[in-house]
């Protein structure tokens, strides 16, 4: 049972209080922190996808790292090195920063394939190794990695695979009128202030093991499996389906968001709405999405939208 | 698949009032600024016999509030009979949802896949004019009944018509004889007053006895098909979840219905455990929605 002042939608209200307008990047970053994955943030600049992952990490408690993503970066920049101290005539082990609660990756595309499989690696371990030593990396561990669909020169596409790391890819959106009005309102001039330690990482620990229990009704397996095949069946737009991996992260989501609704059950509208995250970037798209100009999120959404709900 | 040559009928004019095929690009001033949330085609039945009746149906769902979508295109029909069309625009606090059913009339068999119907429109996420597909359909379309071949019709017609003919004459004269000699005269019946027409059978509603049925039998496929029925009832579509129907305002101004519909939902998905209890909750949510 989880205390009321300990209850996800408390953490999410705090969000709220700094992140104005960006209500589905908040809940996706929540829904995965629960479902313990990770998360692939993208947007044009100046969109707060930095400030939320900030957020979150102030507002768990947890220990937060941020690495800035370079072409130069280099795999020990993330994971550490072996330094040889001399006074002792050993090898000590110097952690990198990809130790900590909540690690940011920003501008994750930026740096070269080496690297971004160095952090990966961690992603999917959640351990790290360095020279003869093996390290886990605390729990949680969340990577909240940023990319800009803008700038393209200089950057290192992410290959299917390593996309598949990610529990969910959000697509950062410019907010309305109202709540950029909001927004000039409330931080015209100042930094905004971060929520500090609104639950800890034990809460954390706390809601994930709530989530596992949430009920799922075989049905709603079924319309899992279902939408996940659904994309592998033959379409003019996509060549690759999403994996086995996307029916495991839809069922997790699904359970998250149901937690998040105080509810110990898993709804057809829970798995609806993390759909999209959850496949948009996990189906190749062929050469004829960009000759027809055909937006991806309609063919993930219209993939959605074809398969019967329970 | 290959084009099918064109032997179907135009799309009546009505058809293509709300869903505007457009010949060329249609330029950015006078594409609208959209926000398209989903944009999905379903066909059904999906297997169907030629001449039978498709209904191919168009959801648009867009978070602003608008009349009608301009610079839709319609997929070629090619193969199909169009039997008309219904169409229906609907904007509420959360934008509109655009619903275009074409009804079709498969005229060969085979498998048919029907192209993604387009819409151009500017992305009001990217402010770029964009072009937005969605997905293609494919049907199964099965020849109607098997044809005899020309020996084998020969065949019958030489060989079977005078013994089918014989077995009749024989099973009518013995009829005759047997009801004649056997079967007592019937009475006569009193003539039906004129002016007491008969009505026609009232509709059955199928609600009250599956709630009964629900109330005896407090099981999982009792809950089922009750939550099936309401959700006939309210015209739910079968890509619609109770988040969708909320959205669409489905259950209309009916607070009673809207607590009908979550009781139900919850009690189709809850844990076997808390079935029973939530089973309680849904049967007085309905008892009150009959209330009400």
């Amino acid at each position: 049972m989880i205390a009321a002042e300990r209850k996800p939608q408390t953490l999410l209200d705090a969000l709220e209080t700094t992140i104005v307008g960006q209500r589905v990047t908040l809940e996706a970053l929540l829904y995965a922190l629960i479902a313990g994955g990770h998360v692939l943030l993208e947007g044009p600049p100046g969109l707060a996808k930095t400030l939320a992952c900030r957020a979150l990490a102030s507002a768990v408690g947890g220990s937060f790292k941020r690495i800035q993503f370079t072409p130069d970066l280099l795999p020990s920049d993330i994971v550490g090195t072996r330094v040889f101290d001399q006074r002792s005539g050993e090898f000590t082990t110097v952690l990198g920063p990809i130790f900590a609660h909540i690690v940011l990756a920003d501008e994750v595309n930026r740096a070269p394939a080496k690297v971004q499989s160095a952090l990966l690696e961690g992603m999917q371990e959640h351990q790290v190794t360095i020279g003869p030593q093996t390290f886990p990396l605390p729990d949680p561990f969340v990577v909240t990695a940023t990319m800009n669909p803008i700038d393209s020169e200089g950057t290192y596409a992410l290959p299917l695979a390593q996309m598949d790391r990610f529990l969910v890819k959000v697509l950062v959106d410019y907010p309305s009128i109202e709540e950029e009005g909001c927004i000039l309102e409330r931080f015209g001039g100042e930094q905004p202030a971060m929520p500090r330690d609104v639950v800890t990482v034990e809460d954390v620990l706390a809601w994930r093991h709530a989530a596992r229990a949430v009920h799922v009704e075989p049905r709603l397996k079924r319309y899992v499996v279902d939408l996940v095949a659904a994309t592998r069946a033959k379409h003019d737009y996509v060549d690759r389906g999403a994996s086995p991996r996307a029916t495991l992260a839809l069922a997790a989501l699904a359970r998250a968001r149901a937690l998040v609704d105080g509810r110990d059950f898993a709804v057809p509208d829970d798995v609806r709405a993390v759909a999209p995250a959850v496949l948009r970037h996990r189906l190749a798209f062929n050469y004829r999405t960009l000759t027809d100009k055909v937006d991806p999120e309609t063919i993930v959404a219209g993939v959605i939208g074809a398969v019967p709900t329970p | 698949m290959g084009q099918q040559p064109t032997d179907c009928q135009p799309l009546p004019a009505s058809a293509l009032n709300f869903l505007v095929p457009v010949v060329a690009p249609a330029s950015a001033q006078t594409l609208a600024r959209l926000h398209v949330r989903s944009f999905v085609m379903t066909a059904e039945p999906k297997t169907l016999n030629v001449g039978d009746t498709l209904r191919l149906r168009i959801v648009t769902r867009v978070d602003e509030n608008v009349g009608q979508l301009d610079n839709v295109t319609l997929p070629d029909l090619a193969g199909f009979d169009s039997l008309g069309d219904e169409r229906v625009c609907a904007s509420s606090g959360h934008g509109t949802e655009c619903t275009e059913v074409l009804a079709l009339s498969p005229t060969e068999a085979g498998d048919r896949t029907i192209a993604p119907t387009t819409l151009d429109a500017i992305d009001a996420r990217s402010g770029k004019p964009s072009h937005f597909a969605t997905n293609p359909v494919t049907i199964h379309v099965i020849a109607a009944g098997p044809q005899p071949s020309g020996v084998t019709r020969t065949l019958v017609e030489d060989l079977l018509r005078p013994i089918a003919i014989l077995v009749l004459v024989g099973a009518a004269a013995y009829a005759l004889l047997w009801g004649f000699g056997r079967r007592p005269r019937p009475k006569a019946q009193p003539p039906i007053p004129v002016s007491q027409p008969i009505a026609p059978p009232a509709p059955v509603d199928p609600l009250p006895q599956l709630i009964a049925a629900l109330a005896a039998e407090r099981t999982r496929p009792r809950v089922l098909a009750v939550r099936d029925e309401i959700r006939r009832r309210i015209g739910a579509r079968e890509d619609e979840t109770l988040g969708d129907l909320l959205r669409r305002g489905a259950a209309g101004s009916d607070r009673a219905l809207v607590d009908v519909l979550r009781a139900v939902e919850r009690a189709s998905f809850i844990d076997d455990d808390q079935l029973p209890g939530a089973i309680d909750e849904a049967l007085a949510a309905l008892s009150n929605w009959k209330r009400a």
